[in-house]
């Protein structure tokens, strides 16, 4: 048990980190609101937070992706380790520009903005915001789809620990250096609003130590993080001791005709003993040593880790709002040998790792389903994103598209339909602004009729999305899940996998793999994503007649397989109560 | 002109009542019933009238504040309603943003899946499409009209009440929509008809559709009511027209709510917002955080010279779906007198959200709660008089709070005013933190607002939570407990136009600007006019929502109202800088900016309340004490026992300032004035709390 150093009362702690939580929500919304890019204003793929001078994290936004706020103590980390290296030091005034993944970057598109914070003249706290950068001049336009960069240098600019103002002077050849690389000037915008958003912080927290005063701050940080861990630990504490294993797959490069970069696999043993958990990822596929599907273990691999266990046993449904920080990691070991895909080593490519860290999330969950089913969702349909672009008068255009996921069916809840899983939570972006600010056309956005996958909760569904270029451009995809469907629980079946379709403008259709190379395109030519389908959860059999005539109402399951699937039959809309109890009766008997 | 304002909630029934000749006003409360508001509220009209010889008949207008439409969609309780949309996005209701409302959990709600206002079954889809070239709409897809009419059959026999028409691109040319929605008119004529483009003529399709299809949903229950209401009225010989408050703080008569109820989701709290700029008025106080705490939630709103704040584009959600139609900007946090306080799962020290309500209530209440509260700690340390609860009219148990309260304490180790303390402490800071996302995160300083403590809890805590915000002053109005429906006899009719537009400020057409505006203008002066109002009796404003281009969110800017051209179309674009730099700290001068959205406001001038006079008395400060007892105080850091004089506050002496701790009693509210503070009555009937001593 955690056992908090009696240093401030719980009254005063309450007040405190209800300040520093106010501040990282602050700096999330106006993130959001400045950012001109749609990755991060629409899609909210960034992250803020407050850090003390170890780096420990204090507060994070919420309005944002977990999987860019949870790195950022990491990325502070690598910062401090390049620093050291270099012999620098940081200067109030400073502010520091990193994405490196070999130094705690998540992946070298999401770059970090720092700002160290003194008072009276000592260094008593960072502020921090992350973003997705939409071009920093990779092999081919944007900074997704690049799944063809062979090391880190084929990925774009590499900041390790930049200082892109020195002591309050901006240093402007940087900036020249940034504006000449990049293809979209919107990069520069969405830097000067990380920028904004962390001086914001950093102003709030000296507020907030000048009014309490920096012992009761630190005091206040210490009962927070004893808190976070104090209750992740009793969540562990409750599940049987032993070790829980899972294993999963993800398609790699299907088309590839080398074996090491395709069906790839991860393995996960995941030990309870007491209040500790280790997860151990020993067995995992060697790293792919010239693909960027690599995931780097600090900011990628860890919080796949991290995050999926506190959404699971923490589920804010039930436990309301716990503060992700520093705690919240202190029960958990992780094992992920060097070398592997969870621990890959330099200089081995990474940009693409968002796809593979979300199935191996997936796995992680897959390992706990045994211990608490309850807690669960079965098999996730992973995403895809893709880069579209063009030039318009001689200047590039970019925009990047992210497709919905959706949830297997969970305990006593079907999945959810559509929407953003796991360790990332990004937004879609309104097709009436698409084709209002690009030469491109969303010809369909709709659910498919009969794809849900069966289960006592069924399954949630991705919906199928249409893009057509109404000018010549050009695309790269970074998918995952053609292959391997969303695994089912529990007697629910699997989900569907995904597809890929391209269309071209004289309506030949070509299949593509999950991951598609930056491709030209012409006028007319459309690109068709059908999204995958989340396991279902529970025997089909266990489903309530009424709620599987729904799905039939609802285009979510055919009169057919009702009967085949569910063993319940309709006729004229209506249930047949008789002929469903016979089947139902005949299917148990199999059992 | 006589004036009656009802403002109906979830207990009571208030009514307010005034003449504007002759400056007499009168307030009456009668319980609400649930079943049909409309009953109650014709009730305390009646009731009103008769206490105070008021003729029926001779009522100029009934003001009306509703949570008809509000109640529906939080209880999931509506028309059956049917959706026809564009083919091949059938499902953007149900996609949504495809972004979950909780980062961490599994078995989180997704409202507009799991409270769908249309099920999958009854969204139909017809072949259509418009899409925009260049700026401008085009047609892509004409309309499929015999599809239109297959699909109304099939609504007809399923026993659909309500259509929504949703159609891309019906912001910029709601052509199909409008042929859609006369072709109901025409051969369907039962069916409530809503189309999104009349509804918010917005980009967005997600949030323009499910706003349509909250509005669809709830129509025709807020039809009925309305007609129900009307006729009520009229059989007790209310013969006036009926206004209703709506989110945007004005009212629009009954035709206009019946049409479009979606506009009322924020009338309660909207009426609120606006009783405290009016209590604010009274003592020359235009910056002020009006405050209305609770039961179980805390309404906060910002007043400054330009008025109340309005809630920007995309900022708008209720019940978890989002509502594109212009709101004033209201803050609501689950912190109240009801909110209970207790030890957490890792042993941290929470109060609230989870309220207990009014059943069981607070432990004093006796109802069986057994809980600590807000209002079982403010009992507790002496700050609530249990002989004075609601006027004396409810009694209350203080040893059931002590005992709550003191079951907290041992588990903390703390002792019992300690722990009643803190729970207050808590409880303040969240409301604090509160006020504060919405003044110093949006760029204005609390140093420089005086706090409005409005509702049965705000004048309890109110002091307390404005020393955490240096808030110098905090105003409490002559009636705290009724200030909704003062607010609604402060109004005018406010009716809005939108059009969206996407014009970058490097390729400004000012021609067509104006031209646009014009437009609108004449929609929405004609509308005033139906609803009664001379052109010289009409105001407009103007508005931009703007943003850098590129950005996703919009800030509203206000256009002077004369014609735009190429020199002062540039003030617009400072004003944009500013306001970018006042909301979010930082402007970017040198980027583009892209007008988004016109707007027009007009606004239809009525009558409104006067200021109440409470006359000098000859009264002193002896009369007013009831009693003195002890109550326990935070004073230069240490928490303390004063003797604290209780005041009957019709009593109090005007213009004498009175030094904290005080309790200040009176019927619908009680007000804590801790030390180091001084109260001052003044002549209309508020009380002004200075603090740090001064008066």
């Amino acid at each position: 048990m955690v056992e908090t150093k009696n240093a401030i009362d719980p009254i005063t702690a309450q007040v405190v980190n209800g300040a520093l939580k106010n501040v990282a929500i602050e700096m999330g919304h106006k993130l959001a609101r400045m950012a001109y890019s749609s990755i991060i204003r629409e899609s909210n793929d960034f992250g803020c937070a407050l850090m003390d001078e170890n780096g420990q994290q204090l507060c994070e936004s919420v309005n944002s992706t977990p999987l860019q706020s949870g790195p950022i103590p990491g990325y502070l980390q690598g910062i401090r380790e390049i620093m050291a290296e270099r012999g620098d030091d940081f200067k109030p005034g400073d502010v520091i520009l990193h994405n490196s993944a070999f130094y705690g970057a998540t992946h070298q598109p999401d770059c970090g903005f720092f700002v160290p914070i003194y008072y009276k003249g000592e260094l008593i706290g960072f502020s921090g915001a992350t973003a997705h950068q939409l071009d920093l001049g990779a092999l081919s336009p944007g900074s997704i789809g690049i799944i063809d960069a062979v090391d880190c240098f084929a990925e774009g600019l590499q900041f390790k620990a930049i200082k892109v103002y020195e002591e309050g002077k901006k240093v402007d050849m940087v900036w020249q250096l940034i504006r000449d690389n990049v293809r979209d000037s919107k990069v520069i915008g969405d830097m000067e609003a990380e920028i904004a958003t962390c001086r914001i912080g950093a102003q709030r927290y000296l507020e907030i130590v000048e009014k309490f005063g920096l012992d009761t701050v630190r005091a206040a940080r210490d009962y927070m993080i004893d808190y976070s861990e104090r209750v992740l630990r009793n969540e562990i504490a409750k599940i049987p001791d032993g070790t829980y294993h899972s294993e999963g797959y993800i398609d790699g490069y299907l088309d590839s005709p080398d074996p090491k970069r395709k069906d790839l696999k991860f393995v996960v043993n995941l030990t309870v003993k007491g209040d500790d958990m280790i997860v151990d990822l020993t067995g995992t596929s060697d790293q792919v040593e010239d693909r960027p599907i690599n995931m780097p273990f600090p900011g990628t691999t860890d919080m796949a880790v991290y995050l999926t266990i506190r959404t699971i046993l923490l589920d804010s449904k039930r436990f309301g709002y716990i503060p992700q920080n520093a705690g919240m990691i202190r029960p958990i070991k992780i094992i992920a040998p060097e070398g592997t895909l969870a621990n890959p080593t330099y200089p081995a490519p990474t940009i693409s790792r968002f796809c593979p860290g979300n199935a191996l999330a997936d796995t992680i969950m897959h390992a706990l389903g045994q211990a608490v089913p309850n807690q669960i969702c079965a098999g996730i349909g992973n995403l895809y994103m893709v880069a579209y672009s063009g030039m318009i008068d001689k200047k590039y255009w970019v925009y990047m598209d992210i497709m919905a996921g959706s949830s297997g069916g969970r305990y006593e809840k079907d999945g959810i339909d559509a929407i953003d899983v796991l360790y990332a939570n990004t937004r879609n972006n309104p097709i009436e602004d698409i084709e209002s600010h690009h030469p491109l056309s969303v010809t369909k956005y709709e659910f498919p009729d009969n794809a849900a996958a069966p289960g006592k909760y069924r399954g949630g569904v991705g919906p199928i999305r249409d893009i057509e270029f109404t000018d010549e451009g050009g695309f790269s995809v970074e998918g995952e899940g053609q292959k391997y469907a969303p695994w089912g629980f529990d007697g629910g079946h699997d989900g569907t996998p995904s597809k890929l379709i391209f269309h071209d403008a004289e309506g030949n259709e070509t299949s593509l793999p999950s991951k598609v190379p930056y491709k030209k395109t012409h006028k007319g030519e459309t690109l068709r994503i059908v999204g995958p389908c989340g396991g279902g959860y529970g025997d089909p059999y266990e489903r309530g007649p009424e709620k599987v005539l729904n799905d039939f109402h609802d285009g979510y399951v055919s009169l057919e397989r009702a009967a085949s699937d569910y063993g319940v039959v309709i006729t004229n809309n209506e249930i047949d109560w008789e002929k469903t109890k016979k089947l139902r009766d005949t299917h148990k008997i199999k059992g | 002109m006589k004036l009656i304002g009802v403002d109906i909630g979830g207990t009571f029934t208030d009514v307010i009542y005034t003449d504007t000749d002759t400056g007499v006003s009168r307030i009456h409360k009668t319980p609400t019933t649930t079943e049909d508001p409309s009953i109650g509220m014709v009730k305390g009209i009646t009731e009103i009238c008769s206490r105070y010889g008021i003729e029926r008949e001779s009522v100029n207008h009934v003001f009306h504040g509703t949570t008809i439409a509000t109640n529906a969609v939080l209880e999931h309780d509506g028309a059956k309603t049917g959706l026809i949309t564009t083919e091949g996005y059938r499902d953007i209701l149900q996609i949504g943003r495809h972004q979950r409302p909780e980062n961490y959990s599994i078995a989180q709600d997704i409202p507009w899946q799991d409270r769908a206002m249309v099920e999958r079954r009854y969204r139909r889809t017809v072949s259509e499409r418009v899409t925009v070239r260049d700026g401008k709409a085009y047609e892509k897809t004409p309309l499929d009209e015999e599809k239109v009419i297959q699909i109304l059959d099939e609504f007809k026999q399923e026993g659909i009440e309500s259509v929504v028409v949703g159609f891309l691109f019906s912001y910029l040319d709601s052509e199909h929509e409008d042929r859609v929605k006369e072709m109901i008119h025409e051969k369907f004529p039962d069916f409530y008809v809503t189309t999104s483009a009349d509804i918010s003529p917005q980009f967005r399709e997600f949030e323009r559709f499910a706003t349509a299809s909250l509005n669809g949903f709830v129509g025709p229950k807020m039809k009925g009511y309305i007609e129900s209401l009307e006729t009520r009225l009229r059989d007790a010989g209310v013969n006036c027209d009926l206004l209703i408050m709506t989110s945007n703080g004005g009212v629009a008569n009954s035709q206009m709510i019946s049409e479009k109820p979606v506009t009322t989701l924020l009338s309660g709290p909207a009426a609120g917002v606006l009783g405290g700029q009016w209590a604010g008025a009274l003592s020359d106080h235009n910056r002020l955080i009006t405050f209305d705490v609770g039961g179980t939630s805390a309404d906060i709103g910002i007043v400054t010279e330009r008025g109340f704040s309005e809630a920007t584009a995309g900022d708008t959600w209720i019940a978890g779906y989002p509502v594109q139609v212009p709101m004033i900007d209201i803050h609501t946090i689950g912190a109240g007198g009801g909110s209970i306080a207790y030890i957490d799962a890792g042993g941290a020290f929470q109060v609230g959200p989870r309220s207990a309500g009014s059943y069981p209530g607070p432990a004093c209440y006796g109802r069986g709660g057994e809980l600590p509260t807000v209002t079982d700690a403010t009992l507790v340390l002496g700050r609530l008089d249990p002989e004075h609860f609601l006027g004396g009219e409810m009694e209350i148990y203080p040893e059931k709070a002590i005992q709550a309260v003191q079951k907290l304490a041992s588990k903390l180790g703390l002792g019992l005013y300690e722990t009643a303390e803190g729970i207050l402490t808590i409880v303040n800071n969240n409301m604090a933190n509160a006020i504060r996302s919405r003044t110093i995160q949006k760029g204005f300083d609390p140093r420089d607002f005086s706090l409005a403590a409005l509702g049965g809890g705000g004048p309890m805590c109110s002091v307390e939570v404005a020393k955490i915000l240096d808030i110098p002053e905090v105003i409490i109005p002559p009636y705290p407990g009724i200030t909704s429906a003062t607010g609604l006899l402060t109004t005018d009719l406010k009716y809005d136009a939108v059009q969206t537009i996407f014009m970058s400020s490097e390729k400004v057409d000012t021609e067509y600007l104006n031209r646009r505006f014009k437009n609108l203008e004449e929609d929405i002066t004609e509308q005033l006019e139906e609803a009664g109002f001379a052109s010289d009796q009409i105001t407009l404003l103007h508005y931009f929502d703007c943003r850098y281009v590129g950005q996703g969110y919009e800030l509203r800017i206000p256009v002077m109202s004369e014609a735009i051209d190429s020199n002062n179309v540039k003030d617009i674009w400072e004003t944009f800088h500013a306001a970018h730099k006042r909301e979010y700290g930082h402007a970017f001068p040198e980027a583009p900016i892209e007008i988004v959205n016109m707007r027009v406001t007009g606004i239809g001038n009525m009558p409104k309340i006067g200021d109440p006079n409470f006359a000098e008395g000859s009264h002193s400060l002896k009369e007013a004490e009831v009693k003195t007892s002890p109550a326990w105080f935070r004073s230069e850091s240490s928490l303390k026992q004063f003797d604290t004089p209780h005041y009957q506050k019709e009593q109090l002496p005007i213009n004498e300032p009175i030094a904290g701790p005080c309790i200040i009693l009176q019927k619908d509210t009680t007000s804590v004035i801790p030390p180091e503070c001084t109260a001052t009555m003044l002549s209309n009937g508020s009380i002004l709390v200075k603090i740090g001593g001064e008066s």
